[in-house]
């Protein structure tokens, strides 16, 4: 009876229902490998990685990002392919996925192919037809573009290092912050199940960094890296919780990226918290997507941010000028003089800027145009620093005034976060009701006004 | 009296007259125009360039050696933008370059309005090139030929070449730059051409291949499922990917 459905179903039917399941995987990157084309076949790489599009959910869409098959043998709660679910299976074959990815790419419509899978049959069996897939990719069809291939948790360690080989970033999804919330949504997964994986790759990239360095042209073991990914708001995790997560993560598995997916509820299940009223949320993954780049970038640490006291974010203000307000007895600053580290702890001073600071003050004072010039954002750096010993205006270096200061820059925030909960009605309004109530679900605590 | 040099608006024309510029009034103020955009004014002097590659060669030595390659790659996208006092601009640079100390720095004197003008142009050229090699697509005709055809501001063609050179070496491919009249053409295992003056030929575009529809449906298909209903967010979408790209990608056609 299967064997039927599969023959009969049409390719787009297919790429509909397997591209459908795929979309709540968040990582859509194609950075982090520089590569030119060898002449022989198609594609190449680009450093920085390239969009291609944008959905109307307004993602990037870099990869043609599918599942291999939606046939799963686990159970996830939060999941739309789990077992228990009744919806249509389908797989792909290896060779479908191939042209697919060639023939979307030689029309630019893609970067490359993000290939993820239910788990069929086994991990193993599912990881071999993942390997086959990338093999007749990359050797028959001499594909050099892009490609991000899921580890599946459990599968052999031979297999998982053989299809390192041939893909560009590899990741298994960390799905949930913590190991208790994992036995509960995903009780075929073991939090164990999920790291040996990622140490397998963390441990093979290294051993291939000897290799490469001994011969230049031996082959790359995942060269853009390896990611994970976790879901928030799906279990009663604190911010605080889920960041130091990410920080263990970025510092043991010498992970690139880790990505948030605000929970959005596909699933009727008893487990999983009914947010299906109010909306993904959405600001909350965005705030911890900006605490993660003050970790990676900034050097922030976790307990820096939040701490058991305070474990969540501001729904106000940006992690940086929380962090700030908290420590207003370091500032101000003197922009001519201050270390490199310190000039990323103001806020409206990104990493650009402050590079562009400390070559060019090695050739004379700066003053506030200067720095206006190099794309620092005055209107929140001014309360925080000094240009040869003076302020820009007259400022009370007071937590409440510059609060109340930094509130009236009009970062945009999603309506109703002001307070307001009233506007006014026309006749033609489509009212939402219940979007507001989208961010009881981030109880910050509320800024001082 | 001031002396104006009237060029084309192409690479070879602009560096022409940089060429008699720099050699007839390097230390007087001159005016560069362009054929068909000049508006007559009083007390000048209007001189026709005879523009030819040994000028222009000539030109872009002198900048490669003495404002260095940074200055040169400025130079060459700020010439490629839209603006009509780009060419007065780099002739200026060129003689600012004389006043400071170490003329290669002179990209970092952005303090000088006419640096700040080609910094600000060849990043407008850069920029818009890199959204071409985004959002380009190319449709496949009957005889296995790759043809897109972009109306960008800029002359963005030569800065996409290499990119999808590098992409496509097997393929057979052009682009079409409906704004300024140029065609890509690039020929499997050849490097790329840009042919001047082309006119797309309506008919032999129309003659689409039979995959072609099929791909674009299987595209556009994609397009829709990918999207999560719960996060939509029109704004954003428009914030990354501008309406004026839109008209030649398969994806929002047809809504």
């Amino acid at each position: 009876m299967y064997e039927h459905i599969q023959t009969e179903m049409s390719i787009y039917d297919k790429l509909n229902i397997l591209s459908d399941a795929a979309k709540y995987d968040v990582a859509c990157t194609s950075s982090g490998v520089e590569r030119r084309g060898d002449g022989s076949g198609m594609g190449n790489c680009r450093k920085a990685g390239i969009c291609h599009s944008f959905s109307a959910d307004g993602r990037c869409i870099s990869l043609l990002k599918i599942l291999f098959t939606n046939e799963c043998i686990f159970d996830c709660k939060y999941c739309v392919n789990r077992s228990s679910n009744d919806v249509v299976r389908t797989s792909f074959t290896p060779d479908e996925v191939c042209t697919l990815t060639m023939q979307f790419y030689r029309r630019n419509y893609i970067e490359g192919l993000f290939l993820s899978s239910g788990v069929m049959k086994s991990p193993d069996y599912t990881m071999e037809l993942l390997y086959a897939t990338l093999y007749r990719l990359r050797n028959v069809y001499n594909f050099q573009g892009y490609i991000h291939v899921k580890a599946i948790p459990g599968a052999d360690q031979r297999l998982i290092r053989m299809t390192g080989y041939l893909a560009d970033r590899m990741s298994v999804n960390i799905e949930l912050p913590t190991a208790e919330g994992l036995r509960q949504l995903a009780p075929h997964k073991t939090r164990k199940n999920i790291l040996t994986p990622m140490k397998l790759v963390q441990e093979q990239t290294k051993e291939n960094r000897y290799e490469i360095a001994v011969r230049k042209n031996s082959p790359r073991f995942v060269p853009a890296g390896q990611s994970t990914q976790m879901i928030i708001g799906a279990t009663p995790e604190t911010d605080f919780q889920i960041l130091n997560v990410a920080e263990s993560l970025y510092d043991k598995f010498e992970l690139k990226r880790v990505f948030y997916s605000a929970f959005v509820p596909v699933n009727d299940e008893i487990a999983l918290p009914a947010v299906k009223r109010k909306g993904p949320p959405l600001l909350r993954e965005h705030r911890l997507y900006q605490a993660d780049w003050l970790l990676r970038f900034y050097q922030f640490r976790a307990s820096e941010l939040l701490d058991e006291h305070n474990p969540n974010f501001n729904v106000f203000l940006d992690p940086k000028c929380c962090w700030a307000l908290k420590h207003l007895e370091v500032f101000p600053i003197e922009v001519n003089r201050a270390e490199y580290h310190m000039l990323l702890r103001v806020p409206g001073i990104g990493c650009k800027s402050a590079s562009r600071i400390v070559k060019a003050r090695r050739m004379g004072n700066l003053d506030f145009q200067d720095l206006k010039r190099m794309g620092v954002v005055l209107k929140r750096a001014v309360y925080f620093i000094t240009c040869q010993g003076k302020m820009m205006y007259k400022i009370k270096i007071d937590e409440d005034y510059i609060t109340r200061n930094l509130l009236n820059t009009k970062e945009r925030l999603p309506e109703g976060a002001d307070g307001m909960t009233y506007r006014q009605l026309s006749l033609f309004d489509d009212m939402n009701f219940g979007v507001n109530d989208a961010f009881e679900t981030v109880s910050g605590k509320k800024a001082t006004i | 009296m001031k002396r104006i040099y009237v060029c084309h608006d192409t690479l070879t024309g602009i560096y022409s007259a940089l060429h008699d510029a720099w050699v007839e009034s390097r230390n007087d103020d001159a005016g560069i125009r362009f054929r068909g955009k000049i508006q007559q004014q009083f007390f000048c002097d209007y001189l026709i360039v005879d523009e030819n590659e040994v000028k222009a060669a000539k030109i872009e030595r002198l900048i490669k050696r003495h404002l260095g390659y940074n200055a040169y790659w400025a130079v060459y996208h700020a010439l490629l933008s839209d603006e009509e006092r780009k060419a007065e601009a780099v002739f200026h640079i060129m003689q600012e370059a004389r006043r400071i100390q170490d003329s290669h720095k002179i990209m970092d004197h952005l303090g000088d309005e006419n640096v700040a003008l080609v910094f600000e142009l060849s990043r407008r050229v850069s920029n818009e090139s890199h959204m071409y090699e985004e959002f380009i697509r190319f449709r496949e005709l009957q005889n296995g030929v790759l043809v897109s055809e972009i109306s960008p501001r800029t002359q963005v063609l030569t800065c996409i070449a290499e990119h999808f050179a590098d992409r496509f070496p097997l393929e057979n491919w052009m682009i079409f730059d409906r704004t300024h009249r140029e065609a890509l053409l690039h020929k499997a295992k050849e490097p790329c051409r840009i042919l001047l003056d082309a006119y797309p030929d309506s008919e032999m575009l129309g003659k689409l291949s039979d995959d072609e529809k099929r791909y674009e449906i299987l595209w556009k298909g994609f397009f829709k499922s990918v999207s999560i209903r719960e996060r939509e967010n029109p704004k954003l979408q428009q914030t990354h990917l501008p309406i004026r790209y839109r008209d030649m990608m398969p994806e929002f056609s047809g809504e």
